[in-house]
């Protein structure tokens, strides 16, 4: 890893992601119903009603950064369910069906809530499971923000949360309580700021942190979002990372270029790219991926908020907005250079890319490239060309 | 005195559709060339037609393919895109849609939802909007932003024409299209009926030409086929000894084309499908009464199942499997496009569905332009000689 020292906090959330998946196997046993939730959606809604949100996604990053993914997906392809389907949504509904759970068993739902904000495969993929395990599933749809948000999109989704709040309600039986749900978004305010307080110390140069650790210390702010755990769980490693500081502890020893990485780590060479960067004196700083938790939530206005934070994240922007998104992160961050990962499970963060890198670079003058792969799955990576397609953008970096 | 005009057999008629779908530009250029219109263009099919119709602009459908293009977009497009869309996109940057003036993106899946960013990016028009669906369709919800999406599509239009929509127009758009709907599920009928008369290549011709010239125009092309079809078949006695087996179909579109005429060549009749450019274009009207708009938006959230839409009140599998029994079909046969994520994710469940209800099903992987023919082949004439040749057709 890039830290030669590894994080105190590394244990606590080991501790805190066991804790979490204890949590599944007790709600299970005490009846309180199991709700499968996307990343990025109002899981605020969920713990507000006392259930408890499971993430499949999570199950996906698991097999795939354990590198069983494609084991996994296997099992789903025995049972007619084809490659080119999101990495996650394999691990998912491969591990459904298999007779192996290297990562243990993916937890059955009770009820599925899916928000499509962004992409239409987790869509898909809860309206399978739905189907898979006889659940009810709930769609939160978010229509794309192709300019400015608009009322009309915003209205839409604080009625679907209305709507959303209705179906637990069902579920459960009891009326949902607001107070408990500002209480939520108190939490989840606290988390998400630590969060971003977090990643911006990536910024600092050289930094004590970049986006391969932002990757392993993400889970809890996915997982945990909206409790005391996750809060905790951030307080702590930014006092670590403060601590770092202070002692001249670098994510990369000898920092001489920063980059913004596009889009999700491939999990399964987490620690290959990491330890290739680091060669090169390069520290992958920002990311869109890990700033899609950095919520700021107005707990004064709880629904609205909630619809602008989860419908106006980046994977539901449009073309234009999706560029000046990232370039404001590579000048924030200042960046030296940019990575476009071309995700084969993921077609709304991949299409788009190969202009989006000449226009990037156009506007910024930075070097950039596009490279293939997928976040889970190792068939479609290709050591030799991934490394030979780095190596110029090394260079081209060292040229600058 | 009464003059003979020489009355056009059956065949002659389906050539004409078919000359349609060979130059799909054609017509509209014609009419484009005679007088100052504008084309607005659209991707199948989720997409409000009468609107386009009302606001005084043609709307025509990026329905007809040309094979060649489908790499024509690698350079902006990953490969694994669905090669109906690199092959739409292809078309486009090869300058074969030049004559339109706008096109209108419906969001009905990941592909769709990005490929408008880069389009707009690469080979803009000057009106270029996106149709932002909503991707459920049974919650109040979806309903009161759907129709407001209508309005704001309609204002764009409104901007860009320069004039105002009135409901009258709306309407008189409306009827029309129902007209043709109408129009086009008698001859589907018909050659259920009949499909000696009217094979399955030209029901579906007759339908995706439906998308490409003006409705007025369609609607007396369909009219005189549909009189000569009623004609020749009082005259002519249906081939008993044609035995056809009923089939259901199932997918996105019918490409390439050649599937149409495996089938027919196979001895199979489609008697229903659940198809975008097929029977899902012409199944359901927009009322002629009350608001206009909101007739739009319940029409478009009352289309069959598709695999793009979360309907939980009409599950796709529940719809299909009841499909098949109540058109007495002997078996499914799926057109699925390679990489089509929407239909690779309902695929396994549905086909397990027809298993448990004993319904046989195939899968064929087709892609546009790459006319594996021989493989096709194959694989559909196996299946309708599996399903055997028990129902005569018309029976």
């Amino acid at each position: 890893m890039a830290a030669s020292q590894p994080f105190k906090t590394a244990g606590l959330l080991k501790e805190l992601m066991a804790k979490y998946y204890e949590q599944g196997s007790l709600a299970r046993e005490r009846g309180v119903p199991v709700v499968w939730v996307t990343a990025v959606s109002p899981v605020e809604l969920v713990y507000a009603a006392g259930l408890f949100p499971y993430y499949p996604e999570n199950f996906g990053a698991l097999a795939a950064a354990r590198k069983v993914a494609d084991q996994l997906s296997l099992a789903a392809e025995a049972r007619g369910f084809f490659s080119d389907l999101c990495g996650y949504a394999r691990c998912g509904l491969g591990d459904a069906y298999a007779e192996e759970h290297p990562v243990g068993k993916i937890v059955q739902p009770d009820l599925l809530f899916c928000c499509n904000t962004q992409c239409g495969s987790l869509q898909k993929w809860f309206e399978t499971a739905g189907r898979l395990y006889r659940a009810p599933y709930f769609l939160l749809d978010a229509p794309l923000i192709e300019k400015a948000p608009t009322t009309l999109i915003k209205s839409y989704f604080v009625e679907q949360i209305q709507e959303a709040i209705n179906f637990l309600e069902v579920a459960t039986g009891t009326p949902f309580d607001f107070d408990r749900l500002a209480e939520v978004i108190d939490l989840s305010n606290e988390a998400c700021l630590l969060w971003n307080e977090i990643l911006d110390m990536a910024a600092l140069k050289p930094a004590p942190f970049g986006f391969f650790d932002a990757c392993f210390h993400m889970a809890p702010i996915v997982t945990w979002r909206g409790t005391k755990e996750a809060v905790i769980y951030y307080r702590e490693l930014k006092k670590e990372l403060e601590d770092r500081i202070s002692k001249k502890i670098y994510a990369v020893p000898d920092e001489r270029f920063k980059i913004y990485w596009d889009h999700i780590p491939v999990w399964p060479r987490l620690r290959w790219f990491s330890d290739l960067f680091a060669e090169h004196g390069a520290l992958v700083a920002v990311s869109q991926y890990t700033h899609s938790w950095a919520y700021r939530f107005d707990p004064r206005r709880p629904l609205e908020s909630l619809a602008e934070n989860y419908s106006e994240v980046f994977a539901n922007q449009g073309f234009e907005n999706r560029i000046q998104l990232k370039i404001n992160f590579m000048k924030k961050y200042q960046v030296d250079g940019f990575v476009l990962f071309s995700n084969r499970s993921c077609k709304p963060n991949a299409f788009g890319l190969y202009d989006k890198r000449s226009i990037i670079s156009e506007r910024t003058g930075l070097p950039g490239i596009v490279f293939e792969a997928d976040m889970s799955d190792l068939r479609y990576f290709s050591d030799e060309q991934v490394r030979n397609k780095f190596e110029i953008f090394f260079e081209q970096l060292a040229n600058k | 005195m009464i003059l003979m005009t020489a009355r056009k057999t059956v065949s002659e008629l389906c050539a004409q559709f078919k000359k349609i779908i060979a130059e799909p530009g054609l017509e509209i250029q014609r009419v484009k060339a005679e007088k100052p219109v504008r084309v607005i263009g659209f991707l199948p099919t989720d997409v409000p037609e009468e609107l386009i119709h009302a606001s005084g602009a043609y709307p025509y459908g990026l329905v007809s393919y040309e094979g060649i293009w489908v790499n024509r977009a690698d350079a902006h497009l990953q490969t694994w895109a669905c090669s109906l869309s690199r092959c739409t996109f292809g078309m486009a940057l090869a300058g074969k849609f030049d004559y339109l003036d706008g096109l209108i993106i419906p969001l009905i899946c990941d592909t769709t939802r990005m490929i408008s960013g880069i389009w707009k990016q690469t080979r803009p028009y000057v009106f270029m909007e996106n149709f932002v669906l909503p991707r459920q369709v049974d919650r109040p919800s979806a309903r009161s932003y759907l129709i407001s999406e209508l309005g704001r599509l309609k204002a764009c239009l409104e901007q860009y024409m320069g004039r105002s929509i009135t409901a009258e127009e709306v309407n008189r758009s409306i009827s029309l299209y129902n007209k043709n709907r109408a129009l086009l599920r008698k001859l589907y009928r018909l050659h259920v009926l009949r499909p000696d008369l009217v094979p399955n290549l030209d029901v579906f011709n007759v339908i995706k030409s439906s998308m490409l010239i003006p409705k007025e125009l369609h609607n007396a092309m369909v009219s005189e086929l549909i009189n000569a079809v009623e004609q020749e078949a009082l005259e002519k006695k249906a081939d008993d000894a044609a035995r056809r087996v009923r089939v259901v179909l199932s997918g996105k579109v019918w490409e390439p084309p050649a599937v149409m005429e495996i089938l027919d060549e196979s001895g199979a009749v489609c008697v229903a499908d659940d198809l975008c450019t097929g029977y899902r274009y012409i199944a359901n009207d927009v009322a002629e009464e009350g608001d206009p708009m909101e007739a739009l938006a319940d029409r478009q959230l009352k289309r069959l199942p598709s695999p793009c839409f979360v309907n939980r009140e009409r599950d796709r599998l529940e719809y299909l499997v009841n499909e098949v029994k109540e058109n007495r079909a002997g078996g499914v046969v799926f057109l699925h496009l390679k990489f089509c994520e929407t239909e690779n994710y309902d695929y396994p469940l549905l086909r397990d569905s027809f298993f448990a209800a004993d319904i046989p099903s195939v899968r064929v992987e087709t892609e546009v332009g790459n006319v594996s023919h021989g493989q096709i082949s194959t694989r559909i004439q196996a299946f309708v000689e599996m399903l055997g040749g028990d129902e005569i057709y018309g029976s």
